[in-house]
């Protein structure tokens, strides 16, 4: 009986109530997209971090993945340290660097280009799109990117020019090779639009002119299980003094201090989301109580318990709730989109990266702290109504 | 496309290794004010530097702290840096001649855009470009950040709004069976409705001073928390006479347009409705 | 036997800074099957009387007996109860739930005792067909005329076969013909066994009554 009384007082101000709905949708849906961005970002970028299933990343000392120009010698001996550990099923070596090529069409401007030097049996860096990967050898072929494949105007099969470290006096590259577009790739960490190409590590080391001293800019370590993730860094941590080793939860952690202003701007916005959807609810419900005090009082005065009136005003609440909840949900879900191409549009953020990922968890808890909210605003009103003194309203009422 | 060489120097952090020993003939650096309270550094003391953790073979000594300028862009990196002298920092990269730019300065009155493009015509191997072009491809984290904090203030508006129109109602509402009697005994519709409108205007102009009161302590504790967390002079939030104006002028006009609405429901409402007997 | 008692019921309340003494020591009793009607000008304590025998309110001094239970013995939950199951009231400006229909007006105290719904229903509809709204069973408070909604009253009133109805003007918000129907029907309770107390400045209402009470400045007449 309470639940039906409750709802159908809802009712008797339609526009009052659709208004109140409309705060609490808006309410509602800033706190799931803050809730979203709240944990999205961390979870978007563990998600991009593992997408090949390399755990670990091993780079030079006081450096983060691709974060400077710093690269680690004797790449070679590296990997065959790693891989004797027991908890290390294999090793990507990538040497990343700035290249340049010519269009196939000709002509004498250069194209700047992001180059990836790869071992194409154990990489954790694109995903084939059409064409063909590169052999474990291959010295003649090179992987583009879409946006790579444009610049240089190359299709699959076509003879590009790829040239590496220019010499101003000399006017010429210090080396210049020829290569047969082999396939078009999604490079993971590019960011929109990024014209790289990749060939096998070292052609790209010679193209660096790092060939000497065998560099490479990171290591890719894909451990066994999840459970030898901890066990290998630390024993690579050992081994290797002069590197830097990371898994994926320490560099989330080093990401959420380079994000702590997104992460902290979602609590507050959060909170002052809550804050609203209590103020509102809170403040209707106190006014139509006092609005119906005559009605309240009547009820006690025919035997209706503060129990049930305390339910009532609770099921008033929390249908509230639980309509605008819903609808911001559906809002939340739209202004996240919106919100996320604006913040993905960030310079030099992997295109893959989201800022908002809506992930069951996260909008199943931004459902229940709401409701949760929206049910206690109810409690102060609720209180005003069942502790209403009997005869005085009656007497009230009656003047 | 290249990362700036700056960023090669945090590399050398973990490899400075403080020497207790002075020498003479040691080439000078300067180091940041935070590196040097990190390590307890002043000036007079020598270090070793190196590019790799097991090569520290270049003794330098501290001339100078320095309080670098205030860069958004390196703030939440969180980077220590030191200066040398070119010539030193390329002895020990072993790269004698080499930079990662130039920066160009131009006799008054020439024009940055043509000196550029004479530069480029024979540029191989480097490219010219007017600062001001650089400033603002490197701007556009902060464009974004904008946009951001510009849409999330538009829901926030909006949200506000229709708050404000509810809280409105609802108080205008309360005064039903006042306005229900003002009008048995004769008081104009038009009376009573400027009558809640001057009050929604009083509470709108209150609203608003306390508004900024709080704009204001927020900016100031917003600025405040994070400079002490980053370590650094950056202004954060900032209250301008602009965003002032318009934050009141806005904030009158939804006040106004929520109490006109909800007083103009309670005005066209029958007296008899109003008193519940309609 | 008797069923309602009060001795030396005083009231004194504060109305903003003055203080009202609404009650100067009533002595009151009601029997079984009674109809006793309360008079009086305005402001002698008619309806604060009325309160106090129903539990809604508490003197300032004296006790009260409902079925041989001091009410002052009770707590807030168990007077609750006792006006549940006990009391039945009816006021002057009927306050039934406009959001709700007449049957499940009827039902509110009913689904309040805990009666089962499909019970409570039938007992809701049996109320109605007996107060003549049988027909309006499924009509919103706010869709019936004013003798209409006070039928209801009565009815929801009879709900959970209370002991003593007490009723507040029951008439005051009708208009002559209207309130002639409350008559008919209270006399009919009354007929049946229906233990009534009503306060009244309607002389109709007064004479139907077995024993009539006067009231002046918070004390009984004669």
């Amino acid at each position: 009986m309470e639940f039906r009384w409750g709802v159908r007082n809802l009712r008797r101000h339609p526009f009052r109530t659709a208004l109140s709905i409309a705060g609490i949708a808006v309410a509602s849906a800033m706190l799931l997209d803050m809730v979203m961005l709240r944990g999205g970002l961390e979870a978007s970028f563990a998600d991009l971090l593992l997408v090949r299933g390399y755990q670990i990343r091993v780079t030079p000392k006081g450096t983060l993945p691709l974060d400077s120009e710093a690269t680690l010698p004797d790449a070679t001996g590296l990997v065959a340290t790693i891989r004797s550990d027991p908890g290390v099923a294999g090793v990507a070596p990538l040497v990343a660097t700035s290249i340049y090529g010519r269009r196939v069409a000709g002509g004498d401007s250069l194209v700047t280009l992001f180059g990836y030097g790869i071992d194409p049996r154990d990489q954790g860096l694109y995903q084939l799109l059409r064409g063909a990967d590169l052999a474990a050898d291959d010295s003649a072929g090179v992987l583009l990117s879409e946006a790579s494949a444009t610049a240089l105007g190359a299709a699959i099969g076509d003879t590009v020019t790829l040239l590496g470290v220019l010499d101003p006096q000399m006017a010429a590259p210090a080396m210049e090779r020829r290569l047969v577009v082999r396939g078009v790739v999604q490079w993971l960490y590019d960011y929109r639009e990024q014209p790289s190409v990749g060939t096998v590590v070292p052609l790209m080391q010679r193209l660096a002119r790092t060939e000497r001293e065998d560099r490479v800019s990171v290591l890719l370590v894909k451990a066994k299980s999840d459970a030898d993730v901890e066990p290998v860094v630390e024993r690579l941590r050992t081994r290797l003094g002069g590197a830097e080793v990371n898994g994926v939860a320490d560099l989330v952690r080093h990401f959420q201090d380079r994000m702590v202003y997104f992460r902290q701007l979602a609590t507050i916005l959060g909170s002052v989301s809550l804050l609203v959807t209590v103020l509102l609810i809170g403040t209707l419900l106190t006014i139509t109580v006092n609005e119906r005090l005559g009605e309240i009082a009547t009820l006690r005065a025919i035997g209706v318990s503060r129990a049930s009136i305390v339910k009532e005003v609770l099921v008033e609440g929390t249908a509230l709730t639980v309509v605008g909840c819903a609808l911001g949900v559906a809002l939340g879900l739209v202004t996240a989109r919106y919100l996320d191409e604006i913040l993905t549009s960030f310079p030099g953020l992997p295109a893959t990266f989201s800022f908002f990922v809506p992930r069951t968890p996260n909008v199943v808890t931004a459902i229940l702290v709401t409701l949760l909210t929206g049910a206690l605003a109810g409690l102060y009103p609720a209180w005003l109504a069942a502790r209403a003194p009997i005869a005085p309203t009656l007497r009230a009422e009656a003047t | 496309m290249r990362r700036p060489l700056c960023l090669l120097v945090f590399s050398l952090l973990p490899l400075l290794a403080p020497s207790p020993a002075p020498a003479q003939g040691v080439p000078d650096i300067a180091v940041e004010r935070r590196m040097a309270a990190e390590l307890g550094l002043q000036v007079g003391d020598t270090l070793r530097l190196g590019v790799a953790p097991d090569s520290l073979d270049r003794l330098v000594r501290v001339a100078a702290i320095y309080e670098p300028a205030a860069d958004p862009a390196t703030v939440l990196r969180r980077e220590l840096r030191l200066r040398m002298h070119l010539p030193d920092l390329a002895a020990m990269l072993g790269q004698p001649d080499r930079v990662d730019r130039f920066g160009v300065a131009l006799e008054p009155g020439a024009s940055a855009d043509s000196a550029a493009r004479a530069l480029n015509q024979a540029a191989f191997g480097y490219r010219a470009y007017p600062s001001s072009r650089i400033a603002s491809e490197s701007s556009q984290t902060f464009r974004v950040v904008s946009r951001f904090h510009r849409a999330i203030a538009v829901i926030t508006i909006v949200a506000s709004a229709i708050f404000l129109l509810c809280i409105m109602l609802l108080k205008v509402e309360e005064r039903r069976m006042d306005a229900a009697v003002m009008r048995f005994v004769g008081i104009r519709r038009r009376t009573i409705f400027l009558a809640l409108l001057l009050e929604a205007a009083v509470v709108a102009v209150l609203g608003s001073v306390l508004g900024v009161v709080i704009a204001w302590a927020s900016s100031a504790a917003t600025n405040l928390y994070y400079q002490r967390f980053f370590d650094t002079k950056l202004v954060f939030s900032l209250l301008t006479p602009d965003i002032v104006r318009f934050s009141v002028l806005l904030s009158l006009v939804l006040g106004l347009a929520a109490g006109a609405l909800a007083a103009w429901r309670l005005v066209r409402t029958k007296p008899m409705v109003l008193w519940g007997r309609g | 036997m008797t069923v309602l008692t009060g001795r030396g019921l005083e009231k004194t309340y504060k109305l903003e800074s003055q203080t009202v003494h609404a009650l100067r020591g009533v002595d009151v009793d009601v029997a079984a099957g009674d109809y006793v009607a309360i008079v009086g000008p305005s402001g002698c304590g008619k309806s604060t009387l009325l309160q106090l025998l129903g539990g809604i309110d508490t003197p300032s001094a004296g006790r009260i007996e409902l079925l041989g239970t001091r009410l002052d013995t009770l707590d807030d939950r168990a007077l609750t109860r006792l006006r549940l199951t006990k009391l039945g009231f009816v006021f002057q400006r009927f306050h039934l739930l406009p959001v709700l229909n007449a049957t499940e007006n009827v039902e509110l105290p009913m689904a309040e005792a805990g009666v089962a719904p499909a019970e409570r229903r039938r007992r809701a509809l049996e109320l109605l067909e007996y107060v003549g709204l049988r027909a309006r069973a499924r009509h919103r408070a706010t869709q019936l005329s004013g003798g209409e909604m006070q039928r209801v009253a009565i009815a929801r009133a009879l709900a959970n076969r209370p002991a003593v109805i007490l009723a507040d003007e029951p008439t005051g918000e009708l208009d002559a013909a209207t309130g002639r129907e409350i008559l008919n029907l209270f006399r009919r309770l009354n007929g049946e066994g229906t233990t009534l107390v009503v306060v009244t400045h309607d002389d109709r209402l007064a004479g139907e009554a077995g024993r009539v009470i006067r009231m002046l400045d918070g004390r009984i007449e004669g």
